[in-house]
């Protein structure tokens, strides 16, 4: 079983180091737009899945990430490499400030308040706080990225930056699985209480969780804003916190099946482009059907090396 | 002094609308446990279903006659499609972790709202202006209209039967006890099967009376309008203390008027954020809302 999983993700970054070879300009896009949402949502399972706190507002720091870089950019002209530490730790920042009140509150509770959460955010933005934001449309033209005095502007750059970045979040997933906090994180998600009577500080690594999920996302706005040199609030909105919210449930969090749900949300539509109107209705039929059918996701994680007849029922 | 008595007029009336509405969510939640995400476009598809009899099945006849047919047999549809909601999208979730139901039911809301869009197209579509006198009164400066008048009283006369028939009948008492505990009420010889029916076909007709009440109202409707609506009504329901039929009541004409005031004293743009502001601190300050009793977690 470890060898076929291991094969199975050699094979998958196979293909997506090598599909630039064959994908045409279109496609590229949407290949980097899988990767970027990719790094979302499985920044999201650290939170959601790993952490099992009900987010539902992860919109908000991958925006938030992707508004950094966009206003350091356009406002005050700092080239967009020097934009990624601070498109990190402010939404990092973000994640851990507003965890803080909120990590104790019951599962839907947390989940009503990041849902306000990501609605404050788009009204501020709608209001052009500052001057800053540019209102409903957004901010556009940014410009691209310079490493070591290439300028990095193609699409298969950006594919191939986005690569990287997901190699990065696959890392920190790992480590996660096989770390202390790691450990810690699946003991309070499985049971609060008892994680705590023997000695674990939930709070914290639910904060740290928060912290570490909302930074990836960040950093994956950051992907965003290059990819589309622009940004708006219609991007970050609402809609697309319950998606990732969704892809991460329907995935059944692990790595896998979060891929398997970004693929099936953002690349499927774009093969079956004729049926653009039903996507949604289709979508909510298949959400529906998926939970009835595997109510713990089409890929259900599994955590450790915990022996089978100890995990069940 | 007379924009504070406007706004308190204006947010009766969409308080009225939000606390209709709650009483769905704050029922569903009360005795499932489960975030009933598709209530709000039942809302929206209500709107739908009433503009679609007065057009096509009363040939546009305006008499309270086509009024009373609109509103009873909209209710009666969309009573039938909440218990079909439930058959098909909650009932095979009943013992499934608890994030499936709230991802099924982000799901049929999706199908809802896009159903709607499939059926009766994007754009926005108006209720008849004259299908409901358009009488209107001054009183020393302050504007309150007919419709404003009618969604007051008869949401009012809707929320005390309910709660008349919470309190007083059998049924209530089963429902109020299946919400307590679930396994106990079985216990006691409730088929709480019948019970969750039972407050569907409830919460969905109240919704759908608060739907019809938003065309009337604002006379525009659009296909993704049961998102916003069911969001602000969710937001009433906790205020007032899920799980609690009065404090949802309580909940929606608050925020009915803190919305109207926002709009009123600040400005309409930020009316959303505000009210979110306000749920934050709600929850974080009293997180059992403000009529809501503080019960356990239990172990």
């Amino acid at each position: 079983m470890k060898v076929l999983n291991r094969s199975g993700y050699v094979l998958f970054l196979l293909v997506i180091l090598l599909a630039p070879l064959g994908l045409n300009s279109r496609w590229m896009a949407v290949g980097t737009t899988f990767l970027i949402f990719s790094v979302v949502a499985l920044s999201q399972d650290i939170i959601l899945g790993k952490g099992g706190m009900f987010q539902m507002g992860h919109a908000l720091f991958f925006g938030l990430g992707a508004y950094m870089t966009a206003i350091l950019n356009m406002s005050y002209h700092v080239p967009v490499l020097w934009t990624v530490p601070v498109a990190i730790i402010v939404p990092a920042l973000f994640g851990i400030v507003l965890a803080g009140p909120i990590v104790h509150l019951r599962g839907d509770y947390l989940l009503v308040t990041t849902i306000g959460f990501n609605i404050v955010f788009v009204q501020t933005l709608q209001n052009n706080v500052f001057n800053l934001t540019g209102g409903p449309n957004g901010i556009f033209g940014l410009d691209s990225i310079h490493i070591f005095g290439y300028d990095l502007s193609s699409q298969t750059d950006i594919y191939y930056l986005s690569f990287i970045v997901l190699l990065v979040t696959f890392a920190v997933m790992h480590n996660l699985e096989t770390s202390k906090a790691g450990r810690a994180l699946h003991y309070l998600r499985e049971d609060n209480l008892a994680a705590e009577s023997i000695g674990i500080n939930t709070r914290v690594y639910k904060i740290f969780a928060f912290g570490l999920g909302a930074g990836l996302a960040g950093l994956a706005g950051v992907l965003y804003a290059m990819q589309y040199s622009a940004v708006s609030p219609d991007a970050f909105n609402f809609l697309q916190s319950v998606l990732f919210f969704s892809i991460v449930i329907v995935g059944g969090s692990s790595i896998p099946g979060v891929l398997i749900g970004v693929a099936i949300m953002f690349v499927l539509p774009e093969v079956f482009r004729q049926f653009a109107e039903w996507r949604y209705f289709i979508f909510g039929f298949a959400m529906i059907l998926a939970m009835i059918l595997r109510p713990k996701g089409i890929w259900p994680a599994k955590f450790g090396k915990i022996p089978a007849y100890l995990t069940k029922e | 002094m007379e924009i504070f008595f406007q706004q308190l007029v204006n947010g009766l009336t969409i308080g009225s609308i939000f606390a209709l509405v709650a009483l769905g969510y704050t029922m569903v939640y009360g005795v499932m446990k489960l975030i009933n995400f598709a209530h709000g476009d039942l809302v929206a598809l209500a709107a739908f279903v009433g503009l679609t009899l007065y057009e096509q099945v009363l040939g546009r006849s305006v008499s309270l006659f086509s009024v009373i047919v609109i509103f009873v047999l909209s209710s009666i549809i969309i009573a039938m499609v909440g218990v079909l909601l439930e058959r098909i999208a909650y009932r095979p979730l009943r013992d499934a972790p608890r994030l499936s139901a709230v991802v099924s039911a982000l799901g049929a809301s999706m199908v809802i709202e896009n159903g709607i869009m499939l059926l009766w197209g994007a754009r926005m579509r108006f209720f008849p202006a004259d299908l409901l006198p358009s009488l209107s009164w001054t009183v020393g400066g302050v504007v309150v209209s007919f419709v404003q008048l009618l969604i007051f009283v008869l949401s009012c006369l809707l929320m005390i039967a309910l709660y008349f028939f919470i309190d007083k009948t059998k049924i209530g008492t089963a429902i109020r006890a299946s919400s307590i505990d679930q396994d106990a009420a079985r216990l006691m010889g409730i088929n709480v099967g019948s019970i969750i029916i039972a407050i569907f076909v409830i919460g969905s007709a109240l919704g759908a009376v608060g739907g019809l009440f938003i065309g009337f109202y604002y006379r525009g409707i659009n296909f993704g309008m049961g998102w916003n609506y069911g969001l602000y009504a969710f937001v009433a329901a906790i205020i007032g203390g899920i799980g609690n039929i009065p404090g949802a009541m309580v909940g929606g004409l608050l925020l009915g008027l803190f919305k109207a005031f926002i709009a009123g004293y600040i400005s309409s743009s930020w009316a959303d954020a505000f009210t979110f502001i306000l749920l934050i601190v709600i929850l974080i300050v009293r997180p059992t809302g403000i009529l809501g009793e503080r019960v356990a977690e239990k172990v």
